[in-house]
């Protein structure tokens, strides 16, 4: 065993002469360049930084920035890769432990993608040292593919445990002067504006129809399923295969935007009919007039329910109850 | 003659008697309707308790009865999370026990010989009809109308949004919560209408009984606070809002810190700072209040409210900075989750793992409500349109629950008792106008013109009534027809979706007759057979209060789910290969490893369709050692087949499920009918646990962890050496026929 790993050193120390600068050297190289933010690499560089040996841990990451690929996910985490690397380069660290942090943009660096065989950005490799107290034998890189919408913290902790235990610079997001700034003048102008229109405002803060009115339409929303459309992200219409849309989802467990929209408004019809029964109908002193307006209200109540419960049929199929026009 | 005795009976102060009894004779009913209805299942299978956590509670229970208080107090349960045990008696909730086991005690004094599982099974039931009356009350505080009381509580009883969780054997929380919801609501209206410090201890006593068996009385802790902020802030300060809040305050906190599951959270909890934040207030207003009487102008009064909101804001403030140092707990997780809904998924997934907590899409609200949940809207434009201090506290429970009820599925249980209020006052004042007999005449219409010359908005015209019989007959039909459906609708839901005890499941075999498939308790009674009494079995969480309640074997897990840790390590083994499970099995204990595989019968709530939860929560632990993404293949499903990913394939979970399973079908053929897939040909092969029990259909299936091997050898290898042995043998025997 032991021969062979010397003969190993000694060839890629060798090898590592042939091909590049000392690892020392090149690690000064892009610590100069990159002056804490991640460095912009091309396949070149990208080869240059990850092959031969080296006593620094390299974190690259692969994205795909230009619109053209439609990466939302690269450009998003673009400003949280910033926000990792420049924390790590301006913090306290262990001695001897290096970090380089890089960007390949596809434009950039086809080629290693295609050496990766990557389908897919962003994707974070991770290479570790060959040479140098913290070496380790494999220099396979470690890969972090993105599944979903990350932050900084979720990616800092996973290559913290790539990197030999020992405190580590904490994650430091920037203080943003310029929104503490912005909201306190906010702050205070919606202050000033409140006590100037206070007056005016007054009469609409004590309007109970704007209360019943808000809070109507929040317990029609609720009701009608909006949360779940917020939470689970459903589509606001879909085709039915036949070019057409689909305006119900089939399935107990599943709706759409639109659909929600057609509940809450048969319930909002079904509740203004039942108010106009119990409230105007009976004020009215004209017996003709009366009667028309009990047989509109109470007709529209009818045949909205009859619908809301086809459509409810067509969501659960088993469901044995209808009235007569649906 | 006859038309006489009909006036005497319903004119006068007889009248007045009679309207009583009858008023009663309908509670009643309606009372027994309500219990009748949740019968369903004792009806179809047997007094059987139903699903997870029932199991524990009755286990609690039987414990209690048998024990006595004191010691179910101190109960050190070492046969739950082991090796860690729970310290149940301060980690649960207790009122749901202590009632079924006063009950219990009642009944045997009476020498009435009840089994207390009897009492368990029907409590539900019987506190739903409580419940209705307790609806009653609440409603009669709402509204004038004789109706409206008695619509609301008929509602309540047979709703299905209740129903769901309180059919017989159902025995949970929430089978006595809800009473104790809607009657510390009553009892808080009371005491805010009539300022009076009986009707707020009252509601503190209920309180404190609330607190005592369901965790959602959270709910009352902040929506009382609530009422009385919005009706500060609607400049309705009275001096019976502070009495009834003060006491109800001082005395439910103190009744609530009695329990010691709740013990300090009361003033350490941001759950719970509202209501303190409310009390100060309070105090600061009635001290402005008492001050302003004493100041003659307008600077001093002026400077007064500022003094007020000052002194309020630093509280506020103060309140913030204690949270933020941490002497004050932030919200709770489960609490913050419905603020934050995406809160969950990325920081608790045990959480965000559970069927009950997914949010709710429209057609549940249907179901379990019916026509109510149409009714529910115009009953809220009611309240806006009278708005006295108890018609504030409805609007605001409906809009706050409804947002609970949209987050999630279970809190429609909060909301159902609002619906039922709201609806029945819209309800009411239909039929109040509709079903008169007699027309309106011109005096009438004049004396109501001169009675309503105060009245507001869209009361701004006198109420006249219906004029044609013809309008009368269309209106009352046909609301009488949707109560109709409403009826027909809460038998049909109940009878089909929420009567099965999931213990027991039911199905119709193809030529129609019923069959009744009962793996899990043929399995639980095996276990209670057949292995020693303290052999533990490992599973997956959900099945932990069942064994525990009815194979009596100790558990590594189970519903209470307080230790995430220990929770990921049964995830950890279930998701790994055999040779880094095993070290884990033997590590704690483990005798026997139950799974639940729904593939022969098409069951779809087995282990496998839950084990990607396994797997999220082993990773959230070991990051490095269990992914995700392993489980899916190159295209990112999520397959058992053929193509299933090796990591998969070579899980114990996998593994245990599928094991022998390509024996019963030709060889080829083997399916998998809850993912519709055709199986690999080859059984997976298990070195370190060995088949003990597979029930009937398959859905459960138990394996015997070995001990080590008797030579020192590998698992696997011994079992390659006796695979190996037998074909050698086989192979002898032949050579010797030739």
């Amino acid at each position: 065993m032991k021969p062979w790993n010397t003969l190993f050193l000694l060839f890629s120390l060798l090898s590592g002469v042939i091909a590049a600068k000392p690892s020392a050297d090149r690690f000064q190289k892009y610590q100069a360049i990159s002056r804490s933010s991640p460095i912009d690499l091309d396949s070149a560089a990208f080869e240059e930084l990850t092959t031969g040996p080296r006593d620094y841990y390299a974190a690259v990451i692969l994205t795909a920035m230009d619109s053209r690929y439609g990466c939302l996910m690269c450009r998003e985490f673009e400003a949280e890769w910033h926000l990792i690397s420049r924390s790590w380069n301006k913090g306290s660290k262990p001695d001897g432990l290096k970090v380089v942090f890089g960007t390949v943009d596809f434009d950039q660096g086809k080629s290693v993608f295609q050496k990766y065989m990557l389908q897919t950005a962003p994707v974070l490799l991770m290479f570790p040292p060959t040479v140098g107290p913290f070496a380790k034998l494999e220099a396979d890189p470690a890969r972090f593919d993105f599944t979903g919408p990350m932050n900084a913290d979720q990616l800092y902790s996973w290559i913290s445990r790539h990197l030999p235990d020992g405190p580590k610079p904490p994650l430091v997001r920037p203080v943003n002067y310029m929104r503490i700034v912005s909201g306190i003048t906010i702050l205070l102008g919606t202050i000033t504006l409140f006590t100037v229109i206070y007056p005016y405002v007054l009469p609409i803060i004590q309007n109970r129809n704007i209360w019943a009115a808000i809070s109507l339409i929040a317990i029609l929303l609720f009701t009608s399923g909006q949360m779940f459309n917020h939470i689970r992200k459903v589509p606001y219409v879909a085709g039915n295969g036949q070019g057409g849309v689909s305006y119900f989802a089939g399935g107990f467990q599943n709706q759409f935007g639109l659909e929600t929209q057609i509940v809450a408004a048969i319930y909002a019809v079904l509740s203004f009919s039942t108010i106009a029964l119990a409230i105007k109908v009976p004020r009215m002193e004209d017996a003709k007039g009366q009667q028309l307006a009990v047989l509109i209200w109470g007709g529209v109540l009818f045949g909205t329910y009859s619908m809301l419960l086809s459509v409810f049929k067509f969501k659960n199929g088993g469901y044995p109850f209808y009235l007569p026009p649906f | 003659m006859a038309k006489s005795s009909l006036d005497l009976l319903l004119k006068g102060s007889s009248g007045q008697n009679t309207r009583g009894l009858l008023r009663i004779v309908i509670l009643l009913t309606i009372a027994a309707a309500a219990v009748a209805s949740r019968l369903f299942s004792v009806i179809r299978f047997e007094s059987i308790i139903h699903e997870f956590d029932p199991w524990f509670n009755f286990r609690a229970t039987k414990y209690l009865v048998e024990n006595g208080f004191y010691s179910f107090w101190d109960w050190f349960d070492d046969r739950t999370w082991h090796p860690l045990g729970r310290v149940t008696g301060g980690t649960l909730y207790p009122g749901l026990m202590v009632t079924s086991g006063v009950i219990y005690h009642i009944l045997r004094f009476l020498t009435i010989p009840v089994d207390i599982r009897n009492v368990c099974v029907l409590l539900a039931p019987g506190f739903s009809g409580l419940t209705a009356l307790a609806m009653y009350l609440l409603t009669c505080e709402m509204s004038t109308s004789p109706s409206a009381g008695l619509l609301a509580a008929a509602f309540m009883g047979i709703t299905p949004g209740y129903i769901s969780r309180s059919v017989a054997g159902s025995y949970d929380n929430e089978a006595i919560a809800i009473f104790l919801l809607v009657f510390t609501f009553y009892l808080w209206i009371k005491a805010v209408k009539n300022g009076s410090i009986m009707w707020g201890a009252l509601a503190a006593l209920f309180y404190g009984y609330m607190v005592s068996a369901w965790g959602g009385y959270v709910f009352i802790t902040n929506l009382i606070p609530l009422h009385v902020f919005v009706l500060l802030c609607m400049g309705r300060y009275s001096s019976r809002t502070y009495i009834a809040y003060t006491t109800w305050y001082a005395l439910g906190t103190l009744g609530s810190m009695q329990i010691p599951f709740v013990g300090f959270l009361p003033i350490r909890n941001s759950d719970h700072m509202a209501a303190l934040g409310v009390f100060g207030l309070l105090q600061l207003v009635a001290f402005a209040e008492f001050v302003r009487g004493f100041l003659p102008g307008k600077q001093f009064q002026k400077l007064l409210t500022s003094m007020v909101l000052l002194t309020f804001g630093l509280g506020f403030a103060g309140l913030v900075l204690l949270t933020v140092s941490g002497v004050i707990a932030p919200w709770s997780g489960r609490f913050y989750s419905l603020w934050d809904t995406g809160y969950a998924k990325i920081h608790i997934p045990i959480i965000a793992s559970v069927s009950e907590h997914q949010p709710t899409a429209w057609p549940a609200f249907f179901f379990d409500l019916n026509f109510l949940i149409w009714l529910f809207p115009a009953g809220v434009f009611l309240c806006f349109q009278k708005l006295k201090d108890e018609h504030v506290f409805v609007i605001i429970y409906a809009v706050l629950s409804s947002y609970f009820a949209g987050v999630m599925v279970r809190l429609m249980l909060t909301l159902t008792p609002v619906v039922c209020v709201a609806a029945a006052l819209a309800l009411s004042a239909v039929l109040d106008h509709f079903l008169v007999l007699s027309k309106p005449s011109p005096e009438s219409q004049a004396k109501a013109n001169a009675v309503d010359a105060k009245s507001y908005q869209g009361m701004k015209s006198p109420i006249v009534g219906i004029y044609s019989h013809f309008s009368k007959a269309f209106v009352s039909g046909s609301m009488t027809l949707y109560l109709l459906i409403f009826v027909a609708h809460c038998t049909w839901v109940t009878s089909n979706a929420y009567s099965s005890p999931s213990v027991v499941l039911a199905s119709r075999a193809p030529d129609g007759s019923q069959m009744i498939i009962d793996d899990y308790r043929e399995a639980y009674y095996w276990l209670r057979q057949n292995t020693p009494d303290n052999a533990k079995i490992m599973s997956w969480w959900d099945y932990g209060y069942q064994i525990g309640g009815m194979a009596d074997r100790p558990t590594l897990v189970d519903n209470n789910t307080w230790n995430n840790t220990h929770i990921a390590t049964v995830g950890k083994a279930m998701s790994s290969r055999e040779e880094v499970s095993y070290p884990i099995l033997r590590q704690h204990d483990v005798d026997y490893v139950l799974v639940v595989f729904g593939g022969l019968l098409g069951y779809s709530g087995d282990d496998l369709n839950k084990f990607l939860w396994m797997v999220r929560i082993a990773e959230g632990i070991w990051p490095d050692e269990v992914k995700e993404r392993d489980f899916f293949t190159a295209r990112g499903e999520y397959r058992v087949d053929e193509e299933a990913t090796p990591t998969m394939k070579n899980s114990l979970m996998y593994k245990m499920s599928y094991y022998n399973y390509q024996s019963l079908f030709p060889s080829g053929q083997a399916v998998d009918r809850v993912r519709g897939v055709r199986l690999p040909a080859e059984s997976p092969q298990l070195n370190t646990l060995e088949e003990a029990f597979t029930s009937e259909n398959w859905i459960i299936r138990i394996f015997k962890v070995k001990d080590l091997d008797n030579l020192g050898r590998e698992h696997s290898n011994a079992v390659a050496f006796d695979k190996g042995l037998k074909r050698k043998r086989a192979s002898k025997e032949r050579a010797l026929a030739f």
